[in-house]
């Protein structure tokens, strides 16, 4: 828990110097969920909570988890790894969800565990290979593929990620990795 | 229009102070239209407010409007200085409504964008002649008026090149204002600009007052001077100038062209008004002299130039707190308007406090054995109460009174009965009773529908109610009350009632009548409900006002939509009363909190018939898996919330006589929902809930609980 009140207070700190726009694109929130490293603009990122008690939605898709409230607003939250297509997982006290601002939308992502903030170069992002298969390319959550160290990220399209059809993630992942490898 | 001030913001504050104004002006004419003539006091107020729209509307250049409020004036400060006693005093309440109209008219076309463009001409011609008449003219086709003491006409005849002609006269003009006035330069500014109107050559000291507020100090201190050529004589300067409020004295000297031309003996750049460019704004500013903000000073001094060939100078636009500020205050500026979604900002972070407040309070760290928690008790109450006080004026903040709803069916009881040649009395009660805001939106065309009805065929005739032997006069009773938690508002007359036999021909005709029910059978409750079906009018003649069988339906349509509901009782000969019940607020409702699982739900207390207990015997079980409960020789089908809801079944009770039944009743279904206990009845704060997951039959909303988890609201009519 200390590592995610640091890190939250890590976010507040980027959002703060949001002025500085600049200072700020670059940066990226990392989460893991499943074996993978993912990463998302900060500027989307609005804080980081711990799981309050989630109300269930019923008759909804899989991956909306149900409804938190959010300090008196009353949010909706997803399963990123339900989102992926992965199995399921059991929330434990590294769970937690990252509130995100698309589009005015907002919405929690519960995420398996967060990392770290970091600063990711344009020029080590490359855009995902081609699949070969151009009828599901539009659909990606995945809009780049980050170089960092030794490690590789994913970099997800928020829009993408809350709005578009269910299309297997996994699926594109591995196959990238693959294709890394 | 307008072009020459830089109007935005400032516009909004002239609609709102102008339209409320309007509302107040209705209120006072309204209120003494059936008395002998207005009172004193009334008529002040009339003046007055009238001053005061011409006032800004001026410095707005909405000239119609200007010119309608200007006339009107005139006319009551006739009646303020006269005390004519001749007055017809309900053509002058018609004056007064048409020319309310006319500018509330105006202002609404303004407000949506568009130019105020309202023809004002006639309405001027009729004040005009109306003016003359009670002025103790010859004949009301008098339309001679004598452009005398406070009648202005419009000087058209002054678009006139900046020339000198041998006409003109010049004068000197020295203004002093008072030395409380605000904002002299602008004041002298307005001064300015009513003279251009009528200048052919204009010059003025201090040069910069629009731009420089410092000026106004040195207008107050040395005067304001102006050099003016022109045609009009003396006495029509000084009325253009006029003596206000701020104005402490005006000296004005003719003088000879050479001292015109010698100009003011100070300063280099003496301001040069390029009167061809301007004569239409100046023209529009015609007709509304005498302003009491103007001011002029005497100009003694020479322009550089020859006056012939002045150059543009552009103006600063004023800016606009000057001018704002300028604007009487309002006498209701103990009000101020404040964004809705500001205040259900505030309303969500005060549910969110009281929350927050009973997890400190009922934090498990306290229940350690052997604290001592007097003062922490203490200190707790006392924040308790403060929540509590909070919460109850975030709430009233929302609430507002039915007073300007009431007023406006006033009015229309007013022109409907007079159109239609009905004497009618009309009696509000209860109108401070208070409703959410957004209720009152809803509820307002619905009343007026009803108020018409009422007035057009609800009430007879003078002859029929003469006929029928009737001794009182015409009544429509609109009244508002507060009961068990809902807002009742009725309206009620005393006319002919609403006769049963037609109706039902009628809804026979349309085929409404169930088959095989003799019409005996139908309770007048029901057969008076048939009004409100689409296309329903007994009224066979088609009228300005109602009649055309749109109307009821869109009533009770309106209605049902902020969940309310219409009655309709009406004795044949007596009279009708329909009253409409709707809650007080949207925003919370009285629900009925339930538990199944570990879930919590709510359901609107209206549409619950009754809790039971069941036994297992009164079920039945289809073979297609539908269950029924037979409750007292009924049959209910039977929703589990649970099976519904999604939950594993060992999450909630599967035996009937371990849970709870709730019999809900929407529109004569029924159905019964079972759960697993009652938690409690509780008013909730309902929210949407979030765009982002998509509609689900059933929810209506969400809302938050005592200890911040969140609570589904169930739409029953959704469940079946």
């Amino acid at each position: 828990m200390e590592k995610l009140n640091e890190l939250s207070k890590q976010v507040d700190d980027e959002l703060l110097v949001t002025e500085e726009d600049d200072a700020q694109k670059s940066k990226y929130m990392t989460f893991k969920s499943g074996n993978e490293f993912f990463g998302l603009k900060i500027q989307y990122v609005n804080e980081i909570i711990q799981i309050p008690s989630i109300t269930e939605v019923p008759r909804t898709e899989e991956y909306i988890k149900g409804l938190i409230n959010l300090r008196g607003k009353i949010i909706p939250v997803i399963d990123v790894r339900l989102r992926f297509k992965q199995e399921t997982f059991e929330y434990n006290d590294r769970t937690c969800i990252i509130v995100v601002i698309v589009n005015d939308v907002t919405v929690g992502l519960i995420v398996e565990q967060i990392a770290e903030v970091i600063e990711i170069k344009e020029e080590n992002i490359l855009p995902p290979p081609k699949l070969g298969r151009t009828d599901k390319a539009d659909h990606r959550f995945v809009y780049g593929i980050a170089r960092v160290g030794n490690s590789v990220k994913l970099l997800l399209d928020p829009d993408k990620l809350l709005n578009d059809e269910d299309f297997s993630a996994i699926e594109q992942t591995n196959n990238m990795i693959s294709m890394k490898e | 229009m307008a072009e020459e001030f830089n109007t935005e913001g400032m516009l909004d504050i002239y609609l709102f102070e102008n339209q409320q104004l309007l509302e107040q002006l209705q209120d006072i004419v309204l209120e003494q239209k059936d008395e002998e003539c207005f009172d004193e006091d009334s008529i002040n107020e009339i003046f007055r407010t009238m001053h005061t729209i011409k006032g800004s509307s001026g410095i707005m250049m909405f000239d119609n409007i200007t010119a309608v409020s200007h006339k009107l004036e005139d006319v009551f400060y006739f009646l303020r200085d006269a005390h004519p006693t001749n007055v017809p005093h309900m053509e002058l309440v018609e004056h007064v409504l048409t020319v309310a109209d006319f500018i509330g008219n105006e202002l609404e076309k303004i407000q949506s964008g568009d130019a105020a463009d309202g023809d004002s001409s006639e309405i001027v011609a009729d004040l005009d002649e109306f003016l003359t008449m009670i002025k103790g003219g010859k004949s009301k086709k008098g339309k001679e008026t004598e452009a005398s003491g406070n009648v202005h006409e419009e000087p058209k005849q002054f678009y006139i090149a900046p020339a000198a002609t041998t006409s003109s006269c010049f004068f000197k003009i020295f203004i002093m204002f008072s030395p409380e006035t605000e904002m002299a330069n602008v004041h002298a500014y307005k001064t300015v600009y009513a003279l251009k109107e009528i200048a052919e050559d204009l010059l003025y000291s201090p040069e910069d007052i629009i731009s420089d507020e410092s000026c106004a100090e040195t207008i107050l201190q040395d005067g304001f001077k102006i050099l003016l050529q022109t045609k009009s004589n003396k006495e029509e300067v000084s009325e253009i100038i006029g003596e206000g409020y701020e104005i402490e004295k005006v000296d004005i000297f003719e003088c000879k062209a050479e001292e015109f031309f010698q100009g003011f003996d100070f300063g280099e750049h003496e301001p040069h008004i390029d009167l061809g460019s301007n004569a239409q704004e100046s023209e529009a500013k015609a007709g509304q002299p005498g302003k009491n903000e103007g001011g002029a000073a005497n100009g003694a001094g020479k322009p550089k130039m020859a006056p012939g060939d002045f150059v543009i100078q552009s103006k600063e636009p004023g800016k606009q707190k000057k001018l704002a500020k300028d604007k009487p205050k309002a006498e209701k500026s103990s009000f101020i308007s404040v964004n809705v979604a500001k205040m259900d900002q505030l309303m969500d972070l005060i549910g969110e406090l009281v929350i927050s407040e009973s997890v400190v309070l009922q934090n498990p760290d306290l229940k350690v054995p052997g604290l001592n928690l007097d003062n922490f008790n203490k200190a707790a109450v006392q924040m308790s109460k403060i929540s509590t006080d909070l919460q109850n004026v975030i709430m009233s903040m929302r609430m507002v009174p039915l007073t300007t709803t009431f007023q406006k069916m006033n009015r229309i009881v007013f022109d409907v009965s007079r159109k239609l040649g009905k004497d009618i009395e009309f009696e509000m009660v209860g109108e401070h009773t208070e409703v959410d805001k957004n209720i009152i939106e809803h509820i307002s065309d619905p009343l007026m529908h009803m108020v018409r009805n009422a007035v057009d065929h609800g009430i007879e005739t003078n002859e029929e109610r003469a006929a029928s032997g009737k001794t009182e006069k015409g009544k429509v009773i609109l009244s508002a009350k507060t009961e068990a938690g809902k807002v009742w508002i009725s309206v009620e007359d005393n006319g002919k009632g609403l006769d049963r036999d037609k109706i039902l021909a009628k809804a026979r005709k349309q085929g409404l009548l169930e088959e095989g029910k003799p019409e005996a059978a139908y309770t007048d409750k029901e057969v008076f409900q048939f009004i409100t079906m689409p296309g329903f009018s007994t009224n066979e003649n088609v009228t300005e006002y109602s009649g055309r069988g749109v109307g009821m339906d869109v009533v009770v349509q309106n209605i049902q939509e902020i969940s309310g509901n219409l009655d309709i009782e009406s004795t044949a000969g007596e009279g009708s009363i329909m009253s409409l019940k709707i809650p007080l607020t949207l925003a919370i409702i009285n629900g009925i909190v339930v538990e199944t699982g570990n879930s919590s739900f709510v359901v609107e207390i209206g549409v619950i018939k009754e809790f039971v207990r069941v036994r297992e015997e009164m079920m039945i079980y289809e073979p297609n898996g539908d269950e029924y409960i037979m409750i007292r020789g009924e049959c209910f089908p039977v929703l589990r919330l649970g099976e519904w809801y999604g939950m594993s079944p060992d999450k909630y009770v599967k035996s009937v006589e371990d849970g709870m039944m709730l019999i809900i009743e929407i529109e004569d279904k029924k159905i019964c929902l079972l759960v697993d206990r009652l938690i409690g009845e509780q008013e909730i704060v309902v929210k949407p809930i979030p765009s982002y997951v998509k509609k689900v039959k059933g929810l209506s909303g969400c809302t938050q609980l005592g200890d911040g988890s969140i609570a589904l609201i169930l739409d029953p009519a959704g469940l079946m």
